[in-house]
């Protein structure tokens, strides 16, 4: 058997997604205009109640619990909610950046202005759409996005992520950016339907097939 | 003075497309909307040159003001400024007659573009 033979469908949907993050990764440096160091993330593919283990385990071990999120739901053919999270304390920071200021001040604090919140959800979007967009764009099925949202949770649980009752499968990738020596450990929790996931897994086969 | 209407319902995008096409031309002066409908208003009102369009907006999406407005002024001058990378997308889109379709972020690059569209359709009115 060839080697690549052996690759999964796991596999390649994994590297999809690997390049969706580095295209965002550049995004968001061409946004704050600093080279941007990232962990090459491992997608998993778990079910819901497996995934709300694995979330769980992320919130207490980062900012105990009180994460950034920015979140957009998906339709058309493909059906979930995908939802970038941050650890809420080094946001001030991240922001500063996006926005070429330096508010020394703020550093730490969870009080966020509009101003804050704003930032945070276009870069959001940028960031989901640089990875859903380019899934798309690969396996050709078409998504539709609702407006996206913002929120800062305190003492945040899986449950605020992983909740549509359609939804069965989590696709969960932990990232860390390094920003001039700032890290910041943040997640894409990918919750969508067995049937979005199965879609996406055929036409890989259909595309990749005898590769 | 070229009048620039720019609708985005994100302040930050704003302020950096704003900042980018400053920085190029000292020439436009701008005009914002922060919603689709808000930006349909201010086209009918205002009757600029050149409007730069997001895509995920709400009252009413990107999509649904360049129809809108290419009903009142076929000859309306778009230009889409969006974070959806679909192709299917940009092809639609594109279709429906707009200058060029941007993706976000925008970069000095892109902004140089935007604004050569902009200098050049102004030299033509």
């Amino acid at each position: 058997m060839l080697v690549a033979d052996k690759i999964s469908r796991e596999d390649i949907l994994t590297e999809l997604f690997n390049i969706g993050v580095g295209q965002a990764a550049s995004t968001l440096s061409d946004i704050i205009d600093k080279r941007i160091g990232l962990t090459i993330p491992n997608v998993r593919i778990l079910d819901a109640a497996t995934g709300k283990i694995e979330l769980d385990k992320y919130l207490l071990q980062v900012a105990e619990g009180a994460v950034m999120v920015s979140s957009i739901s998906f339709d058309s053919q493909l059906e979930g909610k995908v939802s970038l999270l941050f650890p809420a304390d080094k946001m001030h920071h991240f922001i500063d950046l996006c926005l070429h200021e330096n508010r020394d001040d703020l550093v730490d604090n969870l009080e966020f202005t509009d101003i804050d919140f704003d930032t945070i959800k276009e870069i959001g979007n940028i960031v989901i759409n640089s990875i859903i967009g380019e899934l798309s764009n690969t396996v050709n099925i078409p998504v539709e996005y609702t407006l996206p949202e913002i929120d800062v949770l305190n003492n945040a649980s899986a449950d605020h992520f992983v909740n549509c009752e359609d939804c069965r499968l989590v696709l969960m990738m932990f990232l860390a950016f390094n920003i001039e020596g700032t890290e910041i450990a943040g997640a894409v929790v990918i919750n969508m339907t067995l049937k979005s996931l199965d879609e996406i897994l055929n036409e890989i086969d259909r595309l990749y097939n005898g590769r | 003075m070229t009048k620039v209407l720019i609708v985005d319902d994100s302040k930050f995008s704003q302020k950096i497309t704003y900042s980018f096409l400053n920085q190029y031309s000292e020439e436009i002066e701008f005009i914002f909307a922060s919603d689709g409908q808000e930006g349909l208003e201010k086209f009918l009102e205002a009757h600029p040159d050149f409007m730069i369009v997001d895509l995920l907006m709400p009252k009413l999406r990107g999509q649904d003001l360049i129809e809108k407005a290419k009903q009142v002024d076929q000859e309306a001058k778009v230009i889409v400024l969006s974070a959806d990378v679909q192709n299917r997308v940009r092809d639609v889109v594109e279709k429906m007659g707009v200058l060029s379709f941007i993706n976000k972020p925008l970069d000095d690059k892109k902004a140089k573009m935007i604004c050569d569209i902009i200098g050049n359709g102004a030299r033509g009115r």
